[in-house]
């Protein structure tokens, strides 16, 4: 038990005399490191940030240089993640495949967030109907797994990059949907809505002043939460041959043209890509994360007495 | 109970009916052509009459809607065409493969719920502490592998390095008749990486669930009655915490879905998510239709599952569907 | 019975811990029990950390003594911190908790304050100490029978768990056996309250703490769990019990403990309370002629905010009698704690 002696404390009942009351707590304190993986999520994200936006100009051709007598060295000083099975700097070839990696990531969650904001919106502001309908379609893409849809959408169209959009928006827009559908259902019930309406405000002036502003934080929110999922969407489509062009190096690819390395031995051609991919899923998730307590804070617990 | 699964069994159809009408829809849209694929190599050297008699015979140039019900009234009466890739009944493939997929989701499933249990329960007694601390971080790192990067690894280090595994397969190499022990073996891995990618949302809810059970007044009761810690926490704290993780743990079978797809592809374990990979990557409509409404299926058995489970555990709620 | 005269035996034990002021407990040796001294309370205090870094100070300098085959009825309008007093007693406070003063159980003289969670987890709860708490049906596991239950705590507490033991166990507290394998949620209030009392008794505790054990019960109900309450004290075990409701304690209590703003206002027993002189409290007359049976007139005002206490006397508000001394804490002296009233001596 923690003891902490607070000599000559007053009471608040006034000139009393000093309180010296040891007061003993059975609680243990523990720390709080919420703050430092913040910080921590931050600085990570920044690295990659700056390194997918830094490097690539810089590296064109050193990432594209075939070296077979370096191939499939492991990390080393030179190499600080080892060589694939032609040569190539493995660290510079993670370094492309995040970019891209990222950037279809972010389109991907971009329109995926689009999709599902406008449907929930729509859901949530006409109600009725529309709603009842738009529940019922949520239900029937909740009931197919999402990667079984994706790759039924990739198989169907050839590799590439739009295919690999679609198959992400059109899975991932279900949690968006929920989340706008919801919010904007909050926000028609308040107080100032319907005084605005019945001020005489029109519908659309109502949408844009009055709901707007409250679904578009979630609606951001949301887009960025989506990030890794559509990473790690992209890496798996890809990784089956059916996402991304496999001449094109992102994290997905990277593995899946590791795969014969690994059968000979050769562990760091698939290790590092992976780890590039959890780290960012880490730190984007954390960075999300943060600011979703910022924007929905928990109730505080309430006192028993 | 018997009123909510009748009710479940309603709603299924329509949903089942979008889906595959959805599977059509965006299969038309693609721009392969289904006679091409259907015809493989040979299709190359074949005239443009054979082509177009092809075409008539297999119905590709009749509109959507009317492909669309075809398909589904002979699936109802057991005909799911057949596979262009496999050259094999659909349902042949499907027989033959789902129960490879079963075993393995079933087992992976067991390990994932009794260690994510374990694992949930033993962050949960000790909230911000260092198995808290260790327990969690694990569990969202292993959130964001990918299952099949972990499976490459897993595989490189069993198979590979140490050689105390099979790297993949169901049997081994040469061995004409399949036994027990020799599954059993090719078992371990894929199963194993399957629960491995299953784990995090298990450990993460069960340790919310007695995390929570624990501040609330029937463990409180529980310990002024004198109770020991153990029995307070396996009796009580786990019995009210455990419930939410029932409710929804028939919602995790598209995730099971999701990750046996990577996992059987790494492991070349023969069931059906395998063959749906192979049929994907082989534009193999028939297959591929068919599967997706298998997994649909699968989905909505596995909610209707999750509410009888919480009926029946939760003596306060009826089946109200 | 006569009126105590004040006596200072239970400040001479604090080591500058509490109030300095603090001259007299109203009452060390038991009057009606038995025994010897079963729970010895020392200026306890409990505060509350807030997540702003305030305090809610929910009780404050409480003492009293309580003997084998006693009943001492701590009562108090809602909200004055009776309860947290209950839970402080076992250890069951919420983390951002902290305790001083003093609690000593028994012949042994163990600091219920002080010990250690394993302490008072394998030795004090439910075996020396045992609590019927409020809302019994909450404080049981939906999914679990009463059965199920009893069964459990017998096995803890005793060792043999046969079903002779079980029902024994429920027909102390008379909880009917055709009940037994119900779930919490299925049994009436009464049964609840029984149900928890069989659970609290299992041990023979010599100390029963009840918070507020009547709540929800209607009139006859009540009556009729107090007078079980009591039969259960017999002349062995002391009972503290928790409640608002002053009739109730008036049919059973041999002591009467009042509460306000989480200090003891009086301390006085139970004839001079209920009938002649009658309290000497500004606070606690004004509760007895609150009640129905008397002049069925409320104290105006409202109790203060236990995170918000005025400097001085915590009534001073509501107080007819108030003056330009109440602005200092009245001290308890000869059991009763106000600057307006003339201590009497037997």
């Amino acid at each position: 038990m923690a003891d902490t002696v607070h000599p000559a404390e007053k009471t608040e009942n006034g000139p009393n005399g000093p309180n010296t009351a040891v007061w003993r707590s059975r609680a243990v304190v523990r720390r709080s490191t919420r703050a430092w993986r913040v910080r921590g999520s931050a600085a990570v994200v920044a690295v990659l940030m700056l390194s997918v936006l830094l490097v690539p100009p810089f590296a064109q051709l050193d990432q594209q240089a075939v070296d077979l007598a370096a191939k499939l060295r492991p990390p080393s000083w030179t190499h600080p993640f080892g060589t694939d099975d032609v040569g190539r700097d493995l660290l510079l070839r993670c370094v492309y495949g995040l970019r891209v990696s990222l950037l279809v990531g972010v389109v991907a969650a971009v329109v995926s967030t689009v999709i599902g904001t406008a449907v929930g919106a729509l859901a949530g502001a006409l109600g009725g109907w529309t709603d009842r309908l738009v529940m019922r379609l949520v239900d029937v893409f909740a009931s197919v797994p999402h990667l079984l849809l994706g790759i039924f959408i990739v198989a169907m169209f050839r590799p590439g990059v739009w295919p690999v959009v679609v198959s992400v928006a059109l899975t991932h827009w279900l949690s968006t949907a929920r989340i706008v559908r919801a919010e904007v259902l909050s926000l028609r019930s308040r107080p100032y809505v319907d005084a605005a309406i019945s001020g005489g405000a029109s519908r659309r002036r109502v949408a844009v002043r009055h709901l707007l502003p409250g679904v578009l934080p979630q609606a951001g929110l949301a887009a960025v939460l989506m990030v890794p999922h559509a990473i790690w969407h992209e890496s798996a489509l890809s990784f089956l041959g059916l996402g991304l062009p496999t001449h094109q190096a992102s994290l997905g690819t990277l593995v899946q043209s590791a795969r014969g390395s690994l059968l000979a031995g050769d562990w760091w051609p698939t290790l590092f890509p992976g780890l590039c991919a959890v780290t960012a899923t880490l730190a984007v998730a954390g960075l999300a994360g943060a600011w979703r307590e910022r924007l929905n804070p928990r109730r505080r617990s309430e006192l028993m007495l | 109970m018997a009123r909510l699964a009748g009710r479940r069994a309603l709603f299924a159809v329509p949903v089942l009916g979008a889906v595959t009408f959805g599977v059509f829809a965006i299969a038309a849209a693609s721009p392969f052509d289904p006679v091409k694929a259907y015809a493989g190599t040979a299709g190359l050297s074949a005239s443009q009459e054979t082509l177009d008699q092809l075409r008539a015979n297999l119905g590709t140039d009749r509109p959507l809607v009317t492909r669309w019900w075809d398909w589904l009234t002979s699936a109802v009466r057991g005909d799911l065409g057949v596979s262009s890739a496999l050259r094999q009944p659909v349902a042949d493939v499907i027989g033959e493969r789902v129960g490879w997929s079963v075993l393995l989701a079933s087992a992976a499933f067991l390990v994932a719920v009794l260690l994510g249990g374990l694992l949930g329960v033993l962050a949960a007694r000790r909230p911000g502490g260092w198995t808290d601390r260790a327990v969690t971080s694990l569990a969202y790192t292993l959130e964001a592998a990918p299952p099949f990067w972990l499976g490459l690894l897993v595989m490189w280090l069993f198979a590979l390095r140490l050689g105390v595994l099979p790297a993949g397969g169901l049997t081994d190499t040469g061995s004409t008749v399949v036994t027990a022990g020799e599954v059993a073996r090719h078992l371990v891995l894929p199963a194993g990486v399957l629960a491995l990618s299953q784990l995090p949302w298990f450990v993460l809810y069960v340790r919310q669930g007695v995390g929570d059970a624990l501040q609330e007044d029937p463990v409180r009761g529980a310990r002024a009655r004198g109770l020991a810690e153990r029995t307070v926490l396996t009796g009580h704290a786990l019995r009210s915490g455990m419930l939410p993780v029932l409710t929804l743990i028939g919602s995790r079978v598209p995730e099971l879905i999701t990750g046996a797809l990577l996992v059987e592809t790494v492991f070349s374990w023969p069931g059906i998510a395998a063959a749906t990979v192979e049929s994907a990557t082989a534009a193999d409509f028939p297959l591929l239709a068919a599967l997706t409404v298998l997994a649909t299926f699968a989905v909505l058995l596995g909610n209707l599952l999750a509410d009888l489970l919480y009926g029946l555990a939760d003596p306060r709620v009826g089946f109200d569907g | 019975m006569t009126p105590r005269t004040g006596s200072d035996s239970g400040s001479s034990g604090n080591s500058g811990s509490g109030n300095s002021g603090n001259s007299g407990t109203g009452g060390t040796g038991g009057n009606s029990g038995t025994g010897g001294t079963v729970l010895s309370v020392r200026d306890l205090s409990v505060r509350f950390r807030m997540r702003d870094g305030s305090y809610v100070r929910a009780v404050t300098g409480v003492s009293f003594d309580l003997a084998a085959g006693e009943c001492l009825a701590l009562v108090g309008e809602s909200g004055c911190g009776k309860s947290v007093l209950a839970s402080a007693l076992l250890g069951l406070l919420p983390g951002n908790a902290s305790i001083a003063g003093s609690a000593l159980l028994g012949d042994d003289g163990l600091d219920l304050l002080r010990a250690e969670e394993r302490v008072l987890a394998r030795e004090v709860r439910g075996r020396r100490a045992g609590l019927v708490p409020q809302s019994p049906a909450a404080h049981l596991t939906p999914v679990r029978t009463i059965r199920s239950h009893l069964r459990e705590t017998v096995r803890e507490l005793t060792g043999d768990a046969g079903s002779g033991r079980v029902r024994a166990a429920a027909g102390r507290a008379a909880f009917p056996e055709d009940h037994l394998d119900r779930h919490p949620h299925e049994l009436s209030g009464g049964l609840a309250q029984r149900a928890a009392t069989a659970l609290a008794l299992v041990g023979d505790a010599p100390l029963l703490l009840a918070d507020e054990p009547t709540t929800g019960l209607d009139r006859d109900l009540v009556e009729r769990t107090v007078d079980e309450l009591r039969r259960h004290t017999g002349d062995h075990r002391a009972l503290l019990l928790i409640t608002h409701d002053l009739a109730a304690a008036g049919r059973i209590a041999d002591r009467v403990a009042v509460m306000y703003a989480g200090r003891l206002v009086e301390i006085t027993d139970a004839s001079g309370f209920f009938g002649a002189p009658g309290p000497r409290h500004p606070y606690a007359r004004g509760l007895l002629n609150a009640l129905p049976e008397r002049d069925f007139t409320p104290i105006p005002g409202m109790p203060p905010e236990l995170g918000a206490l005025p400097p001085g006397c915590a009534f001073a508000a509501r107080c007819a009698r108030a003056s330009a001394a109440c602005t200092v804490v009245p001290d308890l002296v000869s059991g009763v704690a106000c600057h307006h009233v003339a201590v009497a001596h037997a």
